[in-house]
């Protein structure tokens, strides 16, 4: 496989985008993308576009088309991949696919969102199917998002004595990053105190430890080793990526199913090992080489338990590392340098993207305020309904 | 306590045998393996043949973890009288682990403690019918007489 390097990055801002459409902001944050790589539309041999199912796409998902037909015309080849909140590193991998085996020396992945308000619904149209786990949760119990994450929370605090302050400080900690972000949607700093004085979402986690919904988009332009070397691109390499879906017996319970086969011996969150593991080895580094993370922070239990499950820190070894400060971008392991999804709310296709963005300027040592001190390994990880886990590591 | 079998919120979630409520899943004959609600396949990527049929689940388990689910779920979620209440995960002997509503006060739920099914009203139908859903309750709770 040839090797791929990152030559352009560009996110839009988050937040809530009444007047704008997902193809405006995609348009607007592409062109941003091209002219950070100082390349012309032209220059595009390939689209990939984490496909949403919200917006946009012509109704069948054709984001990539629907870019390519509104702003660009030039015959490139356009993907469209499902992934859910993971697609934007599916839609990474892909695009990396596609430069790795000889297809194309430069393409785009983007990923442009806008969220309806509120907890995320079952999809309209959908058949009542006993069937159906998404179905059984509404139907029978209505469990929200954050309900499998509060039973995970609880389930923390039983097994490792985590305690709610504990948790209030991660969300802390991403709101101090968000402070720094001109990107997040939420930029001013929280307190303990106040994170855990905000409403009871699913106990025990409050409001502000429960991402919110948003708009945004981001996108990422890859490029064969040569051509980047041709245009003068600072060096980031996608070292590794992977994707995976989930083993049979895995503890976890899964949004949005009701029940999980756990099995001896088998990892939780298994498609998130899957794909991690897969771009470790395909790095060709160790968990001790990472600089900094990008994780999936819908709420402020991942924040604990992601980086633990991931073999980034020892079971229960979080706590402490949120109670001494050091998941700040000055600390021993720095966790979402960008504020996470509790500072930018999440816009499903594009969140994975974002993490790689933050990633890239990180790397750059573009991310100002909120920068780690000469990082040189960055790595990302998202979930995504459908069991699909994605990562990516970037060095420079 | 039910004069007449209680009405389920979607058709074979569970079932009523002789009074006591259950769970209806999906066995696979060819590896035993134990799935709710029903499926369609054996997901046992070691299982060949996939022989499948319907079950009825053990009623009795213990009660993983829970939280108390304070905002009111979207549709198609309908209770009646909505207040917040109690979402628990369930472990089974069969080697299922069940999301449910629990029916007990917060102060009695604790990770560890023995639950068993038992079904509860959510809301009433256009034409008067109460529909119920599965839940958890404490396994000390006396069974109700049929």
């Amino acid at each position: 496989m040839r090797p791929v390097r990152v030559i352009g990055a560009a996110a839009h801002r988050w937040g809530k985008f009444a007047d704008r459409s997902s193809l405006q902001m995609a348009i607007a944050t592409l062109g941003d993308a091209l002219d950070d790589a100082g390349i012309a539309w032209r220059d595009l041999q390939g689209l990939v576009a984490a496909s949403s199912r919200f917006e946009g796409g012509m109704g069948w998902g054709l984001h990539a088309n629907e870019i390519v037909q509104a702003a660009g015309e030039h015959g490139i080849a356009c993907v469209n991949v499902g992934g859910a909140c993971a697609a934007g590193a599916v839609g990474f991998h892909t695009a990396c696919g596609m430069i790795a085996s000889g297809q194309a020396d430069i393409v785009a992945v983007i990923g442009a969102e806008k969220m309806p308000r509120g907890f995320i619904p079952r999809p309209p149209g959908s058949q009542d199917d006993i069937h159906d786990g998404d179905y059984v949760r509404w139907v029978a119990m209505g469990a929200t998002n954050p309900a499998y994450w509060a039973i995970e929370a609880r389930r923390r605090m039983h097994d490792y004595g985590t305690t709610r302050t504990i948790m209030a400080k991660a969300a802390v900690s991403m709101r101090e990053n968000g402070a720094r972000n001109p990107r997040a949607r939420f930029q001013t700093a929280t307190s303990a105190e106040e994170v855990l004085a905000s409403p009871t979402v699913s106990d025990p986690l409050h409001l502000l430890e429960v991402c919110a919904v948003s708009d945004g988009a981001a996108a990422l332009i890859l490029a064969s080793e040569e051509r980047a070397r041709q245009l003068g691109a600072f060096p980031i390499h996608a070292a590794g990526y992977g994707i995976g879906t989930g083993l049979f017996g895995d503890p976890a319970i899964r949004v949005p199913t009701v029940a999980a086969t756990p099995r001896e011996g088998i990892g939780h969150t298994s498609e998130l090992l899957q794909a991690v593991d897969r771009a470790f080895a395909m790095a060709g580094i160790e968990r001790s080489d990472v600089d900094l993370i990008e994780i999936a922070d819908n709420s402020t239990w991942q924040i604990l338990a992601w980086p633990e499950m991931l073999g980034l820190a020892a079971p229960g070894q979080m706590d402490w590392l949120v109670e001494q400060g050091e998941i700040a971008p000055e600390g021993k392991l720095p966790v979402n340098p960008s504020g996470g999804f509790l500072s930018f709310g999440e816009a499903t296709t594009a969140q994975a993207l974002l993490q790689i963005c933050e990633c890239v300027w990180q790397l750059r040592g573009q991310a100002d305020k909120r920068q780690v001190p000469d990082p040189k390994v960055a790595m990302s990880a998202v979930l995504g309904l459908g069991a699909n886990g994605g990562s990516v590591i970037l060095t420079r | 306590m039910h004069s007449t079998a209680p009405l389920a919120v979607a058709d074979g979630l569970f079932s009523i045998d002789g009074g006591a409520v259950r769970l209806v899943g999906t066995r696979c004959l060819s590896c035993n393996s134990a799935y709710f609600p029903q499926t369609v396949s054996c997901r046992n990527p070691d299982c060949r043949d996939k022989n499948i049929e319907e079950c009825r689940l053990s009623p009795k388990g213990v009660l993983y973890s829970w939280t108390r689910q304070q905002y009111q779920p979207p549709t198609p979620f309908r209770m009646d009288d909505w207040k917040p209440y109690l979402i628990g995960l369930v472990d089974l002997p069969e080697g299922l682990r069940v999301l449910g509503m629990l029916d007990m006060g917060e102060e009695e739920a604790a990770i560890g403690m023995a639950v068993r099914v038992e079904c509860l009203a959510l809301h009433a139908d256009s034409d008067g019918a109460t529909r119920h859903t599965y839940c958890f309750v404490p396994a000390d709770q006396p069974e109700p007489q049929p």
